[in-house]
């Protein structure tokens, strides 16, 4: 079941919604108020072990694929060097750093407009797709294309058609090219099936991906493997498996953050005249985490705090662990949902979805959870405790408030 | 980009464009992305609770509008690096979304 007010869902009133959010903007004000020269040393620091480990994967590559004893051990771990360096460059970085998490430092080159990430996507673009559709309407069905990315049917409410058979290969070519998916994803491809598209819009996309893609490919694909010489198979083979790994751990994570049973979907009833209160209830409700330690997160980009972090985009990633603990406690107080648990848990519940909704719904039953029992005795209410806004009529009150921008 | 006259760059005051611009890391007035440092432009009251409703541009972009036929003489220009983005809230005095220039550049 979509949700279609998600005040109304939790059953809580306007007063304990509205306490909620204040709670909520406190824990961001003492972030914003503290954020200083640790949490600066901590992304320069992550930066500079990113690069040494880039370094250090070509060069291993480049100097020890030569003599035949070392040649597979300096392909393994070159390779692994590589994957490290991409994981933590894309996940804990690139993508923290172009959502503004870095721009209060006025550092020229940590910053949200000038960073450029190792992964086919132009910044850009991700930019436009994550930050903007992804973000502001996060599980809102028919507006937020990262549910199923356009290639998956992730939520009962999507319409079965046969092409959904074929999901659980689909999913798996996802995860394979993931970054090639990513790249593409921007584009927006149904709307240019149905016409939707401005060309001129379209070409320019088009242009970045091309410029950004055969960038990458030279990099990895052509430059890299020809200094290695007539060892260029081997070089070549690693940054594959580079690739590839960097691609697959992506892939896990971002699946794990929306796709878990425990994350709502919601319909576009819910983001009109959202207020900031309910728009931090909706991404408690549409995001889960996962569990695990410190490296761990950092290796995950702190999507592991995928609550925290869909609460606060744009603050500093080091702080979600200290973050987490106040939310959840928040969560507890308000008997709102906290979506979380291991990773392999995680990634089960979104791989059984995929699975079951390969089928159409009346062969499968739904995991979502269902909605909290109120926590009085229902009572007819009076007018004066109804809400003023229609929406919570659903598609009916659609229809007539169309109507009444019609009149 | 030439703005021509205000009307053209009417969306400027537009919510959904406003947050897009916020999010997107694009300029409010072409539509590119953003460049370091950011300028917004204020009425000295906003300049004051350095809280500005028109979306971040670039400082071009911002000098361009300014001298714009329509333009508001009291706006005044802030650079800065970063912002944070205030969502409104119910029963708000203010009732629109909000920048807070978060580390001001001159
Ligand atoms: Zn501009």
């Amino acid at each position: 079941m979509a949700i279609s007010d998600v005040q109304e869902y939790m059953h809580l009133t306007d007063e304990e919604i509205e306490q909620l959010g204040r709670e909520l903007d406190a824990i961001r004000k003492e972030v914003e108020d503290s954020r200083g020269p640790k949490d600066a040393a901590y992304i320069n620091r992550l930066i500079r072990i990113q690069r040494y480990l880039a370094i250090a994967g070509r060069l291993t590559l480049l100097v020890g694929v030569h003599d035949k004893r070392t040649r597979v051990p300096a392909a393994v771990t070159g390779a692994t060097l590589l994957a490290l360096h991409k994981i933590l460059e894309n996940m804990e970085i690139g993508h923290n750093v172009m959502h503004g998490q870095w721009d209060w430092m006025n550092d020229p080159e940590i910053h949200s407009s000038n960073w450029e990430w190792d992964t086919a996507q132009p910044a850009e673009q991700w930019k436009h797709s994550h930050n903007y559709v992804h973000h502001q309407f996060t599980n809102v069905l028919g507006y937020d294309n990262d549910i199923g990315y356009g290639i998956l049917r992730m939520a009962r409410e999507q319409r079965w058609s046969p092409v959904n058979l074929g999901q659980p290969v689909y999913n798996a070519m996802l995860a394979t090219l993931f970054q090639w998916g990513v790249a593409l994803h921007d584009l927006d491809i149904e709307r240019i099936r149905k016409g939707e598209k401005d060309p001129k819009e379209m070409k320019r996309q088009l242009k970045q991906i091309f410029r950004k893609g055969r960038n990458q490919i030279l990099k990895d694909y052509v430059v890299y493997p020809a200094l290695a010489g007539p060892q260029w198979r081997t070089v070549m083979a690693a940054n594959v498996g580079a690739n590839l790994t960097r691609n697959l751990w992506s892939y896990v994570i971002i699946f794990c953050g929306h796709f878990p049973d425990g994350a709502m979907h919601f319909t576009e009833e819910e983001i009109e005249d959202e207020t900031r209160a309910e728009w931090y209830l909706r991404q408690i409700l549409g995001a889960a985490n996962f569990e695990g330690g410190p490296l761990m997160h950092i290796m995950s980009g702190n999507l592991g705090y995928q609550i925290e972090h869909h609460l606060f985009p744009d603050l500093p990633s080091n702080r979600y662990g200290e973050i987490s603990v106040k939310v959840k406690a928040l969560c507890e107080k308000y008997d709102i949902p906290y979506t979380i648990g291991p990773l392999h848990k995680q990634y089960g519940q979104a791989l059984r979805t995929i699975i079951k909704l390969s089928v159409p719904n009346s062969w499968t039953n739904s995991d979502k959870p269902e909605p909290p029992t109120p926590p009085q005795k229902r009572r007819r209410r009076s007018d004066s405790e109804r809400p003023d806004r229609i929406r919570q009529l659903g598609a009916w009150s659609r229809g007539t408030s169309q109507e009444r921008k019609a009149s | 980009m030439i703005v021509a006259d205000l009307s053209q760059a009417s969306r400027i005051r537009e919510r959904r464009w406003v947050t897009q611009c916020a999010l997107s890391r694009v300029c409010g007035c072409c539509a590119m992305s953003l460049e370091r440092p950011v300028a917004f432009l204020g009425t000295g009251r906003e300049v004051d609770r350095n809280a500005f409703h028109l979306p971040p541009m670039h400082v071009g972009c911002a000098e361009e509008l300014r001298r714009t036929p329509g333009a508001d003489p009291e706006w005044r220009l802030v650079t800065t690096s970063g912002f944070e983005f205030v969502r409104p809230d119910r029963d708000d005095p203010d009732p629109e979304p909000r920048f807070e220039p978060n580390s001001l550049v001159d």
